[in-house]
Order: structure tokens, then sequence, then C-alpha cells
């Protein structure tokens, strides 16, 4: 009788950590997930098409993309500092592999002089930069908030979406996913 | 007229308990486009702001959306083509509730099963704490018959 009282008191008191552990621990891992990790459900989908206007006049669109990996980018001009930061590591994602991606430009809820008043004072760049009025590409790529960079191989699917500003090691990533060596 | 206040009391309940079966089965009118672009809003997150719908945030995205969500009304899109419209773009983060009804009953169920197993450990401990009386061995109760005969004799 006294083994059995003193079972079930063991019982008990193990019952709690096991109860309170994969619950602090749930609580735990959902407090620190990164919300850039949002997975996005067009990984792995053909780009949703887009036409329009560049921020030089040029019509555009994603079928010019057709044959060749490109690299998307949500940006705007108030998008600071992070826009800020990601702008020469796509000067240099240029520099470096413009032969082998085509980088495209999209703007987030911005203005035409806005967005060339950024360019002109953080940099010109070589790559076409959709207007994008009324907000339809960003909705169609479902993005949260620039910057946000989709990375597309040459089949015209998206192969990983990144939320936030790239950095060097970011690029090389994204570019290795689409067969480019860093 | 004491006999008559049951039936009357009764009769009372029943005209109340059918006027509020006639409220709830009423068809309600239907609601306007507007009205319904405006329910749809409010289910989806706004997506460059934090805890707001779509319907509340004042950001040109949720604008976007929200034109997106009218005019797609008004090319004839069921409430539901539009929320899994943007589903297909966002993922299900975008909806502000869970997507599945049964989702609903996980917090009140953890609630009970929660109650249920503190009920349990307190029953435990209670239990621990009063030992119940074990009956004596055959040994003991061989003695204690012996020393009540002696008593007796």
């Amino acid at each position: 009788m006294a083994t059995r009282l003193l079972r079930g008191s063991m019982l008990r008191w193990l019952a709690l950590p096991l109860i309170l552990l994969p619950l602090g621990w749930l609580l735990f891992t959902g407090l620190g997930g990164d919300p850039r990790n949002l997975p996005s459900p067009l990984v792995g989908k053909p780009i949703p098409a887009f036409v329009g206007t560049t921020l030089d006049g040029e019509q555009f669109s994603s079928s010019d993309l057709a044959g060749k990996p490109a690299v998307i980018n949500f940006w705007a001009s108030y998008c600071i500092p992070s826009c800020v930061d990601e702008h020469p590591v796509l000067l240099d994602l240029a520099a470096r592999h413009g032969g082998d991606v085509q980088l495209v430009g999209v703007l987030v809820s911005d203005t035409p002089d806005d967005a060339r008043g950024f360019l002109d004072r953080y940099g010109q760049v070589s790559w076409p930069n959709m207007l994008n009025p009324g907000g339809s590409i960003s909705i169609d790529y479902g993005v949260t908030g620039p910057p946000e960079t989709f990375f597309v191989d040459a089949d015209g699917v998206v192969v990983s979406r990144h939320i936030g500003p790239l950095t060097r090691a970011l690029v090389d990533e994204g570019l290795a996913s689409l067969g480019i060596a860093p | 007229m004491k006999q008559l206040a049951l039936p009357i009391a009764v009769a009372a309940l029943l005209a109340l308990g059918g006027l509020v079966v006639v409220q709830l089965l009423r068809p309600s009118p239907a609601p306007t486009q507007a009205e319904q672009a405006r329910l749809i809003a409010a289910e989806l997150r706004c997506p460059d702001c934090q805890a707001l719908s779509v319907a509340e945030s004042q950001t040109a995205s949720a604008a976007a959306i929200r034109r997106q969500i009218a005019e797609q009304l008004a090319s004839g899109q069921t409430p539901g083509q539009i929320r899994a419209y943007f589903v297909a773009r966002y993922g299900e983060w975008i909806l502000l509730a869970p997507p599945s009804p049964f989702a609903w009953w996980i917090p009140p169920l953890a609630l009970l099963a929660g109650i249920g197993v503190f009920a349990w450990w307190l029953g435990g401990r209670r239990r621990a704490a009063e030992p119940a009386a074990e009956p004596p061995a055959g040994s003991v109760r061989q003695q204690i018959r012996d020393e009540v005969e002696q008593l007796d004799a």
C-alpha cells in the first residue's frame, strides 16, 4: 500500500515537468522565431506575371526575365536604414554578377520622384525599377514590406524569398540556390 | 387566480422562447458590397503593420488590398475566393483568424485538460497526506483476539 502511494506521488511529481517542459519549450521557440523567416507560398511556383513602366519610363514585363535567373528586389526610398544598407550590396551584386542574373527593382508605395532622389543620393543603378502604381505587384508577390527579395531561377520559378535587407552572405547564398557560384 | 398563475407563466415563457427563435431564424438582409468588403478587410492582416487588420490600417499597402477586395467583389468573386486569393500570395499568415473552426476549441479544451490534471494532482496529494488505515496483518489480528479473550476471562 505504502509503495503504491509512493509510486502515485512520484508519478504526480513527474507529470508536472512532463506537462510544463513541453509547454515552456513551445512558448520559448514561438517567441524566439525570426519573423523574417516567414515562408512564402510562392516558393516553388512560377513568378506572378507583371508588366509596367520603369523609373526611366521604359516598358518592362516579367516575360523579359525568361531564360535567365533573376533577383526581384522590392524597395522604397522611405525604407531607412534597411534599404540604404542594402543598396551597396545590390550594386555589388550587379557589378559581380550582372551578366549571370537579371536584377529588377520594384517600388513599394513610393513616388517616382522620391525613388529618383534616393538613387541620386545613394548611387544610380543599371537595372530596371518598376513603378508599381496601386501596389498590385507587391500584393501579387505577397510583400510584407520593403526591403524584400525574391530569387528566381531561369525557368521563372521562385527559389527563395528574403525579408529584410540583403547582405553579401545572403546574396551569395541566394545565388548559390540559383546555381550561380558566388 | 393562483391556479392560473402557473399556466400564464408557462405561456409567457413559451411566447418569449418563440420570439427568440423567430429572431434567430429571421433571415438577415444581404450585406451590401461595401459591407462585404469591410468584413473581408477586417479578416485580413495588414502586411506592414503590427496587430492591425487591413480594415483598420491607413498604410498604402492596406489601402491597395482594400481596393483589390472592392474590385474583386465588383467582378463577382465570392468572399471565400477573395480570401483564397490573398492566402495564395501571403500564406495563411494573412488571415487574422485561424482557418480551421476546430482551432477555436483548442483553448477551452486545453483549459479543461489543465483543470483535470490539476485536480488529479491535488487529489493525489491529499490522499498522500491522509494515509488510509491499513487492515492489521493476520498475526496482529490473532494477537488482538487473544488479548480481548484474556480481558473477557
